[in-house]
C-alpha cells in the first residue's frame, strides 16, 4: 500500500472518530447533565446556596471532595457541604474560614477558586479548568449576602423543623470512618439551629476509650448556627474515638435530642 | 486585563501563527523514541536529558543561534543537572451569556534538579513549581539496574497512565484524575526491555494529599514502541473507604509522513459517586503536522461522556494550536479551543483563545 493511501485511510478513520464523538443534545437533562426528575427544577446559576451546590459543588467539586477520602475532610456533596464550609476553619490555613459570611475576600474558598496569592496547595478545581470569574463572582455574591442556605431551602427547613425532632444530620469524620491524618476538629451538623446555651461538657463528651475523656472546646460557626465545631485540646493520636451528644442538647425551639447520639471514628496514622 | 486594542491584535495572531516545542508525546511518536530518551523521568515530563536538551536545540528550533562550542546540556557537573520551564500566556475566554474575560497568566514556572549521586545508577530528582504558587510536584529517588532494564522509584511522583500530555486539562486526564498536577506519594517499579516498557506504581491515592484511609492506589501501564508506531494499555485502581475508583486506558501513536497521530481512550468507574455517575468515558484524537522544522500544527478532538448511564450528555472539545520554535529554548504557542456540550450548560460552550510564551531549558 502506498504511503499516501495509508495516510488517507488514517485521516478518514480520524474524521469518522471525530464525527462519532459529537456533543449531546441535552434532551431530558438539567444543566448538570443529570436526567430531569419529576418535580425537579433547574435554571441558571444564582447567588443562593442551592444553586451553587447544584451548578458548582455537585457537578464539579464532588469529583474529588466526596466521601471519607475527600481532601482535607472537605466533603462538598449536598449532604455535607454547607456544614463544612460556612464558618468552618480551613484545614490548610486554620486561621482562615472556608466561608466567612459577609466577607468573600477573606473566605478561603474564594481565594482557592481564584488562585489568589498566599493559598496553600493549588488552585481549585485541581488541575483546572478553573471556574470562570463570572461563576466565582456568584459565589462571592452569595457570601457577601451572608452565606445563607437560601430562602427556599430555609422556608422548607423551617417548616420541616416545626414538625421534626431535633436530630443530627451529618458528621465529619463520618461515623465508622478511619482517618490517617490529624483531626483538628469534628463537625456535627444538625437539622436545626442548636441552642448554644446548652453546649457544655455535660451535653457533649469525647472519649478515646471507656472512661478516657478527651478535653475539647466547642464553637458554633458564625453564620452556620446548625453546626457545631468540637476542637480537641490535644492532637488526637492513634485510636478509636467516640463522640456522644447527650439527650438534653436541644435546638433553639427547645426541642431536645431526647436520647444520646454517639458516633465513632478511628485515627490510624500510618507512619 | 488587556486592552480592547490588544485583544484585536491578539485575535489574528491566534489565527495565524505561533510556535511550539516541548517534550510532548507527539515528539516521541515523530521520532520513535521512548519518553526516557529525552527526559530524566523514564515515564516522561520534567527535566530533559543531555540528549533531550541537544535535540531541543538542534531539531526543534526553526533557527539555531550559533553559540559555538558552548551548548547547554543541563549538566552543571557530573553529579548535578538542572532544567526548567516557564509558560506565560494571554487568554481570552468567551462564555455564552457573559461578557468575555481576558487575562495574562503565569501559567507555571518550574525548576528541575537531579543529583546524580551514582551517575547512571542512582539519582535524586526534584520538580518544584515556583510560579504562580510554590509547590513541590515531584521529589523522588531512582535506582537503575546495571543494564538499565529496570528501575525502582520512591517518593512523590506523577503516576503512569497513558500519554503524559502537556495539556493538563485534557479530558482523558480529567476523568482519571491522573496528570501532572496530581502527583502521588508511593513507589514505582519499571521495566524497559527492547520495545517493551512497563511500570507499576503503588501510592496513597490522595494526589499527594495526606493519607486518609488504608486503601492504596495501583497504577500500571504496558507499552510497545516501534519506530513509527506504539500502543499501550493502562490501568488504575484507587481503593478508598468511600468507594473504589477504577480506570482503564488504551493509547497509541502513529507517524504517517509529517503527521504524528495520538489516540487515547479512557474509561472510569468511580464507586464513591452515587447512582453510577462515576462511569465515564473520554477520548483524545490528536494530529501533529510538522510543517517544517520549528513549526507544528496541532489539531485535537476530545470527547467526554460524563455519565455512561445517561444519554445526550456528551461534551466535545476541538482545539487548533500552532506552535513555533523560532530559536532554541523559546516556543510560542497560539491556539483556539471550542467546547460543545449540552445547551443547558454555558460552561460547556466556552470559546478560548490564547497565546503562550514557553521558555525551556
Amino acid at each position: 500500500m502506498s504511503f499516501a493511501r495509508y495516510e488517507t485511510i488514517v485521516a478518514s478513520l480520524a474524521a469518522v472518530a471525530a464525527l462519532y464523538g459529537c456533543a449531546g443534545n441535552g434532551n431530558g437533562l438539567d444543566s448538570n447533565g443529570n436526567p430531569v426528575t419529576p418535580g425537579g427544577g433547574d435554571g441558571a446559576l444564582t447567588a443562593d446556596f442551592q444553586s451553587i451546590q447544584d451548578h458548582v459543588f455537585t457537578p464539579i467539586c464532588t469529583k474529588c471532595h466526596q466521601g471519607a477520602s475527600a481532601p482535607f475532610g472537605l466533603q462538598l456533596d449536598a449532604t455535607h457541604s454547607y456544614a463544612l464550609l460556612v464558618g468552618v476553619a480551613s484545614a490548610e490555613q486554620p486561621s482562615v474560614l472556608r466561608v466567612e459570611a459577609g466577607d468573600p475576600d477573606s473566605s478561603y474558598i474564594v481565594r482557592k477558586l481564584e488562585g489568589a496569592a498566599g493559598i496553600s496547595g493549588q488552585q481549585m478545581p485541581l488541575g483546572g479548568p478553573y471556574l470562570p470569574q463570572a461563576t466565582i463572582d456568584v459565589i462571592r455574591q452569595w457570601i457577601m449576602n451572608g452565606a445563607q442556605k437560601g430562602a427556599t431551602a430555609q422556608s422548607i427547613e423551617s417548616a420541616v423543623k416545626s414538625v421534626q425532632r431535633f436530630a443530627v444530620d451529618t458528621t465529619s469524620p463520618d461515623d465508622g470512618s478511619i482517618v490517617s491524618t490529624t483531626v483538628p476538629q469534628i463537625v456535627v451538623a444538625f437539622n436545626g439551629d442548636i441552642d448554644p446555651n446548652l453546649i457544655n461538657n455535660t451535653t457533649i463528651s469525647l472519649e478515646s476509650g471507656p472512661d478516657q475523656p478527651v478535653l475539647f472546646s466547642t464553637a458554633v460557626p458564625t453564620g452556620n448556627p446548625a453546626a457545631l465545631l468540637i476542637k480537641p485540646q490535644v492532637q488526637l493520636g492513634n485510636g478509636t474515638y467516640r463522640l456522644t451528644l447527650h439527650g438534653p442538647l436541644a435546638n433553639v425551639n427547645a426541642q431536645a435530642l431526647g436520647a444520646d447520639v454517639s458516633f465513632t471514628f478511628t485515627v490510624d496514622a500510618l507512619q | 486585563m488587556i486592552t480592547r486594542a490588544l485583544r484585536y491584535l491578539l485575535a489574528p495572531l491566534m489565527l495565524l501563527a505561533a510556535f511550539g516545542a516541548n517534550a510532548e508525546p507527539y515528539l516521541a511518536v515523530q521520532t520513535g523514541f521512548k519518553c526516557g530518551q529525552c527526559h530524566v523521568n523514564p515515564t516522561g515530563g520534567g527535566e530533559r536529558t543531555v540528549f533531550g536538551n541537544i535535540f531541543a536545540q538542534t531539531q526543534l528550533a526553526a533557527h539555531h543561534i550559533d553559540t559555538g562550542s558552548d551548548l547547554w546540556t543541563g549538566e552543571i557537573s557530573k553529579y548535578l543537572s538542572v532544567g526548567g520551564d516557564l509558560r506565560v500566556q494571554a487568554q481570552v475566554t468567551k462564555q455564552p451569556g457573559s461578557s468575555s474575560t481576558d487575562d495574562f497568566d503565569v501559567e507555571q514556572g518550574r525548576i528541575y534538579a537531579s543529583a546524580n549521586v551514582i551517575p547512571g545508577r542512582l539519582y535524586v530528582y526534584v520538580d518544584e513549581q515556583v510560579a504562580p504558587t510554590s509547590i513541590n510536584r515531584e521529589a523522588y529517588g531512582v535506582y537503575w539496574s546495571k543494564d538499565h532494564d529496570w528501575y525502582v522509584k520512591a517518593g512523590q511522583m506523577y503516576l503512569p497512565f497513558g500519554f503524559r500530555l502537556q495539556d493538563q486539562s485534557a479530558l482523558v486526564q480529567q476523568i482519571t484524575g491522573i496528570n501532572m498536577t496530581t502527583p502521588d506519594q508511593g513507589v514505582e517499579f519499571g521495566v524497559e526491555r527492547g520495545h517493551w516498557d512497563a511500570q507499576l506504581a503503588i501510592s496513597n491515592g490522595t494526589a499527594s494529599g495526606p493519607e486518609v484511609d488504608h486503601g492504596k492506589q495501583y497504577s500500571g501501564q504496558l507499552s510497545y514502541v516501534e519506530s513509527f508506531w506504539r500502543i499501550g494499555l493502562a490501568a488504575n485502581i484507587n481503593n478508598a473507604a468511600a468507594g473504589n475508583k477504577t480506570a482503564g486506558g488504551l493509547f497509541g501513536g502513529l507517524r504517517t509522513g509529517p503527521i504524528a497521530w495520538l489516540g487515547q481512550v479512557d474509561i472510569t468507574d468511580d464507586k464513591s459517586l452515587p447512582a453510577q455517575s462515576g462511569r465515564q468515558l473520554a477520548t483524545l484524537l490528536e494530529a501533529n503536522w510538522r510543517i517544517a522544522q520549528g513549526h507544528n500544527l496541532k489539531l485535537t478532538h476530545e470527547y467526554l461522556d460524563p455519565n455512561r448511564s445517561v444519554a445526550n450528555d456528551a461534551e466535545t472539545r476541538y482545539s487548533i494550536v500552532y506552535e513555533l520554535t523560532p530559536i532554541q529554548y523559546v516556543q510560542i504557542r497560539s491556539g483556539f479551543r471550542y467546547s460543545d456540550g449540552i445547551p443547558q450548560n454555558p460552561l460547556q460552550h466556552l470559546k478560548i483563545g490564547f497565546v503562550e510564551l514557553h521558555g525551556f531549558f
